[in-house]
């Protein structure tokens, strides 16, 4: 008796599955009937595989469910109110029109300023000292047609030379008044929406989360 | 369970679906990863990892056997980690006696259910298993895990290994030839039901 070949021992294992045609299993079995080492691997073979089939299954240590985050998955963007969609980019045009405004403002300000303050030094300055200070007024046909400026220029404190602070303040501010109130009227209402439509995308997305998150929960631990 | 519609349903993103089939087939993933790793633990990340994987893989599979392809995803998992553990091995910190001798993992999650002489059998026979499994080569750990523990049968093991055919017959003949060598060297360890017989009647 030899010991099997192994296209025998394949065969053997085959035949154990069912998996010989007609005509090699009607072969294989008239061999195992006169060729005992055969038929005694065919019965190791046999043991071998039905102590396998019989290998104690374990149940898996925990359940291998996925959360939506091991799945990738977003919780979907809310739609209770479609126009808190574009909340963000409202907001967002909202401030910059406030940035821009408050900058206008600030611009046409500053253009301002020089002609504020050169109006009131010919006007007011005459009223205050009785005639142009000899700092601002330098042309020398204005001091041939005044005179004596001396007086005026000592009515003038030491102290603030120029005189031109003093003397365009009040006009400047003045005139601003009446410019700057709407300005910053629609500056707060504009910073008050923006703010409100930002806060209420943020609930709303907060609420939409917060429901999402307990409907996975109650379905993953019904 | 319905299940093609589920698979539908979870290839349209329906994550419930697809945790319907995991919960269908997490006890036969599991129990693949555990034969082929070898350690629980290292079995439950590979089973989490295969079904991540499968989720995000899930448009790719054309029907056909689902659980065939979920273990082909499994088996891929478990090829990875050897990979791993061969390029890191690692050493188990594995409890010790005054002596040095290594104490027995205890086995928390044993089932519950059996007298403790059936427990202390099936802990026998699935201590004698693993150990004869690891003596494998893996192509033929995964083979014979699939085709004899799991009860795939050779067209579907082929799908899972994309292997032909023939290859799988030679190689689940030739595992089964050393499973049996292996098993035979255990002899009377092993409970009376399981032995194999040293003396053939000739």
């Amino acid at each position: 008796m030899n010991t099997p070949s192994f296209h025998d021992v394949e065969q053997l294992s085959a035949y154990l599955d069912g998996q010989l045609s007609q005509v090699e299993k009607t072969r294989l079995e008239t061999r195992l009937q006169s060729d005992l080492v055969l038929a005694a691997t065919l019965s190791d073979l046999r043991q071998a595989r039905s102590i396998l089939r019989r290998t104690p299954g374990r149940r898996s240590p925990r359940n291998f469910t996925l959360t939506p985050k091991m799945a990738g998955i977003k919780p979907p963007v809310p739609r209770s109110v479609p126009a808190l969609g574009w909340a963000s980019a409202v907001a967002m045009v909202l401030f910059v029109l406030t940035l821009g405004t408050n900058l206008l403002g600030q611009l046409s300000l500053g253009a301002n300023a020089p002609m504020l303050s050169a109006a009131p030094m010919t006007s007011e300055g005459y009223g205050l000292g009785g005639g142009p200070p000899a700092t601002t007024q330098p042309s020398t046909d204005n001091s041939q047609l005044l005179p004596t400026p001396e007086p005026n220029i000592q009515a003038v404190p030491e102290a603030t030379p120029p005189g031109e602070s003093r003397l365009a303040q009040p006009p400047a501010a003045s005139s601003t008044k009446a410019s700057s109130q709407p300005v910053s009227i629609w500056i707060y209402i504009w910073l008050g929406l923006a703010l409100i439509l930002i806060a209420g995308a943020l609930l709303i997305r907060l609420a939409s989360d917060r429901a999402f998150r307990r409907k996975v929960g109650s379905k993953r631990n019904p | 369970m319905d299940e093609p519609a589920l698979i539908r349903n979870a290839q349209h993103g329906d994550l419930d679906a697809f945790n319907t089939l995991v919960l269908a087939y997490q006890d036969i993933v599991y129990n693949t990863a555990l034969r082929i790793l070898g350690d629980e633990d290292l079995a439950a990340d590979a089973s989490q990892e295969a079904f991540i994987s499968a989720f995000r893989a899930l448009n790719s599979y054309r029907g056909g056997s689902f659980r065939a392809w979920l273990l082909r995803t499994v088996t891929n998992a478990c090829y990875d980690e050897l990979r791993r553990k061969q390029r890191h091995p690692t050493i188990p910190l594995e409890p010790e006696t005054e002596d040095g001798e290594e104490m027995e993992t205890p086995r928390w999650l044993a089932d519950p259910e059996g007298s403790p002489e059936e427990l202390a059998d099936k802990a026998e026979v699935e201590h004698a298993i693993q150990h004869c499994l690891e003596n494998l080569p893996t192509d033929f750990r995964a083979v014979v895990i699939l085709a004899d523990i799991q009860g795939l049968d050779y067209t579907e093991v082929a799908s899972v290994l994309k292997k032909p055919l023939g290859t799988i017959k030679s190689r689940l003949a030739r595992a089964r030839l050393r499973l049996r060598e292996c098993l035979q060297s255990f002899g009377e360890l092993l409970p009376a039901a399981f032995r194999l017989e040293e003396e053939r009647t000739v």
